[in-house]
């Protein structure tokens, strides 16, 4: 009897160990309208489907209040999730589905994504044409743009003698053991190939096994890779120095205004997170009604402030607050922003080599 | 208790449950997993069907077996410390009175109620650069300037064995619980001295809890990806980082099929070894 207790209480911790790799996972099940009720009459209600809190609480609210469409949300923790979820249920389920550039562009090659019905979006005007027509949507057809950012490097002035201008300053044998990198082979093999004049999408082996003995010489640098929160060491003071993208760059800027910002000289990165509706979406209408209430200038200038990206909504920048604007990872000067480079997917080959480098360096820099 | 009813056909009725479980939720995925790593990726997302051997080839690749090396050394000294803590400790335990026995085991199994994640955060707040630990230090004068504690191989190390000591202690103590004290004292009173007694009685009789303890701590730490992830900053790849990034970003299902699947061979190879080496057919302390 005793030993029955100890496993069952063996098990019951085991489990404990195990959920802390779930994701957040989903608060609701989103609803389905069988189609049954037409176009002209949908239930009022909306899924969404993005990381957690990218869509503003205080957004969503007011939109059920104004139209009287609840709101089912449900979350992701990768692009890479939402794919092969989108890809099960068939593009079916979801109205509104937010994510980044090179999974967007699969999502589309897919056939997952539905052409936006711009009649009902008026509002689609208001975006700013330098953030429309990039290379996952030329002729803006499916995607409406809406999380926009570029990784920076961020430090501590009053911890780093060194001058910092661009990514090679990285490499800098004083900034020894200060580095935190966001952990992500393409970016920071990216910025790698930059120092090198090469593109962050570089294909060719040669080039990339020159990247890779470059790379290993920046792992006495590094001190953390962190994903998610590298804000953290650098505010906590793990790290003086780090590559991280927009709005957590952003986010640094806000909780200590004494970091520097700095926009690196050999070019910058870009990407765009866009919003697109799945190709059999159930509530399509209310989808476009959606779209229409966040691409408004006013409630555009509500929801920048809080997710920290750059804003692609012309109508909105009179109304953005000047703590919004003044954020140096926010307000990128005009002669950095013209030699941005989006990352992109590449192919298998190519991606499999990035990878094994990356599984390299992170074991060297350990 | 276990012969009883066993062909019986109401028992059969009573644990089909079991097994349709059982074949949906273990069988069907592990064949799932065991298929994919046997096929290619797609162009850019997804697999095609075609046959392939080059996940399991990709394996010898010196880069991914230092990552199995590597995971197998950090749970060698994981499983070694967590004995060197656990088994005195669980010896301990079993000589207590049996009220504060009871009170031991509340305190080795309450923290486990709350999410591993938050204990490991709960660490990472201990060990930071201005966390507890380095103030604490700073404040008594030991040290001058904060220690690097964080983000380090022996935070993993510790996180790991403060993860899985549990798993030690139980088996163990479930084992010297019920072994028969009287035969110490006959080995005592046939001249063996305390330690001569201990060796070879009562470490010979809890041989299987300790082996338990040590497959139960084993086998998870080399999985235990989110430790390494928090306490380690990403610097090392443990099997279990490594089998996450293929599968969520680098978009390689096949290859992270293969990786889990020699993971599942390796634990089975444990379980076997440990059958063969303690007679038993389940580890103990998992009834």
């Amino acid at each position: 009897m005793k030993k029955l207790l100890v496993g069952f209480m063996i098990a019951a911790m085991a489990m404990t160990l195990l959920v802390g790799c779930g994701s957040a996972g989903d608060s609701s099940q989103p609803s389905t309208n069988n189609g049954a009720e037409g176009k002209t009459d949908e239930e009022k209600v909306l899924n969404i489907f993005t990381w957690a809190t990218y869509f503003p609480d205080d957004i969503l609210k007011s939109f059920t209040e104004e139209t009287g469409i609840a709101i089912n949300y449900s979350n992701f923790s990768t692009n890479e999730e939402m794919l092969s979820k989108l890809e099960t249920v068939q593009g079916g389920e979801y109205d509104i589905v937010l994510a980044s550039d090179y999974i967007v562009k699969m999502a589309i090659d897919k056939g997952l994504v539905k052409k936006l019905d711009k009649a009902q979006i008026p509002n689609y005007d208001n975006l700013d044409p330098s953030y429309l027509g990039n290379y996952f949507d030329p002729d803006n057809e499916y995607t409406v743009p809406y999380g926009v950012g570029t990784p920076l490097i961020v430090y501590d002035p009053s911890r780093v003698d060194v001058e910092i201008k661009g990514y090679a300053d990285l490499w800098n044998p004083a900034l020894k053991d200060s580095l935190v990198l966001v952990n992500d082979a393409r970016n920071i093999l990216g910025i790698t190939l930059k120092t090198m004049g090469k593109s962050l999408n570089e294909e060719d082996s040669a080039v990339l096994e020159e990247a890779k003995s470059k790379l290993m010489e920046l792992k006495d640098n590094v001190r953390v890779l962190d994903y998610d929160t590298p804000y953290n060491k650098l505010l906590e003071g793990e790290a003086t120095v780090g590559y991280m993208f927009t709005s957590q760059a952003a986010t640094c800027l806000t909780v200590n205004p004494d970091l520097k910002v700095v926009y690196p000289e050999e070019g910058l990165g870009f990407g765009i997170d866009a919003i697109f509706t799945p190709s059999n979406a159930p509530h399509e209408k209310n989808a476009h009604a959606f779209l229409n209430y966040i691409l408004q200038g006013e409630v555009a200038a509500d929801i920048y402030p809080q997710i920290l990206y750059l804003c692609p909504n012309k109508a909105a920048y009179e109304f953005l607050p000047e703590e919004y604007t003044s954020n140096s990872a926010i307000n990128i000067p005009e002669e950095n922003r013209k030699d941005v480079e989006f990352i992109q997917v590449i192919s298998n080959e190519a991606s499999d080599l990035y990878n094994s480098i990356w599984t390299e360096f992170v074991q060297a820099v350990g | 208790m276990e012969k009883r009813r066993r062909h019986d056909g109401s028992f059969f009725l009573a644990m089909l449950p079991l097994y349709v479980t059982t074949l949906v939720f273990v069988l069907l995925p592990v064949l799932y997993v065991v298929a994919l790593s046997f096929m290619k990726r797609d162009a850019t997302w997804g697999v095609t069907s075609e046959f392939t051997l080059e996940n399991y080839i990709r394996l010898w690749d010196p880069i991914y077996l230092k990552v199995l090396l590597d995971s197998l050394k950090i749970a060698v000294k994981t499983t070694l410390l967590a004995l060197a803590i656990g088994y005195p400790f669980a010896y301990c335990m079993a000589k207590l009175p049996p009220r504060k026995r009871g009170i031991v085991m509340v305190l080795v199994i309450v923290p486990f109620w709350t999410n591993a994640l938050v204990r490991i955060y709960g660490w990472m707040i201990l060990l930071r650069a201005n966390g507890v630990v380095n103030t604490l230090l700073l404040e008594i004068g030991i040290v001058d300037v904060p220690l690097k504690l964080l983000y380090t191989d022996g935070a993993v190390l510790l996180g790991m064995v403060y993860s899985l000591l549990p798993f030690m202690i139980l088996p163990s103590y479930t084992s010297i619980e019920k072994m028969d004290w009287s035969l110490v004292e006959a080995a005592r009173d046939l001249g063996a001295g305390k330690m001569r007694a201990f060796l070879t009685v009562t470490l010979r009789l809890t041989l299987p809890g300790i082996l338990s303890g040590c497959v139960l701590v084993f086998v998870p730490s080399m999985g235990l990806f989110f430790i390494s992830d928090l306490l380690g900053g990403g610097k090392e790849v443990l099997m279990g980082n490594l089998i996450q990034n293929q599968i969520l970003t680098a978009r390689n299902w096949p290859f992270g099929a293969a990786l889990s699947v020699v993971m599942m061979l390796m634990t089975l190879l444990f379980l076997f070894v440990y059958r063969k080496s303690t007679k038993q057919s389940q580890p103990e302390g998992m009834a």
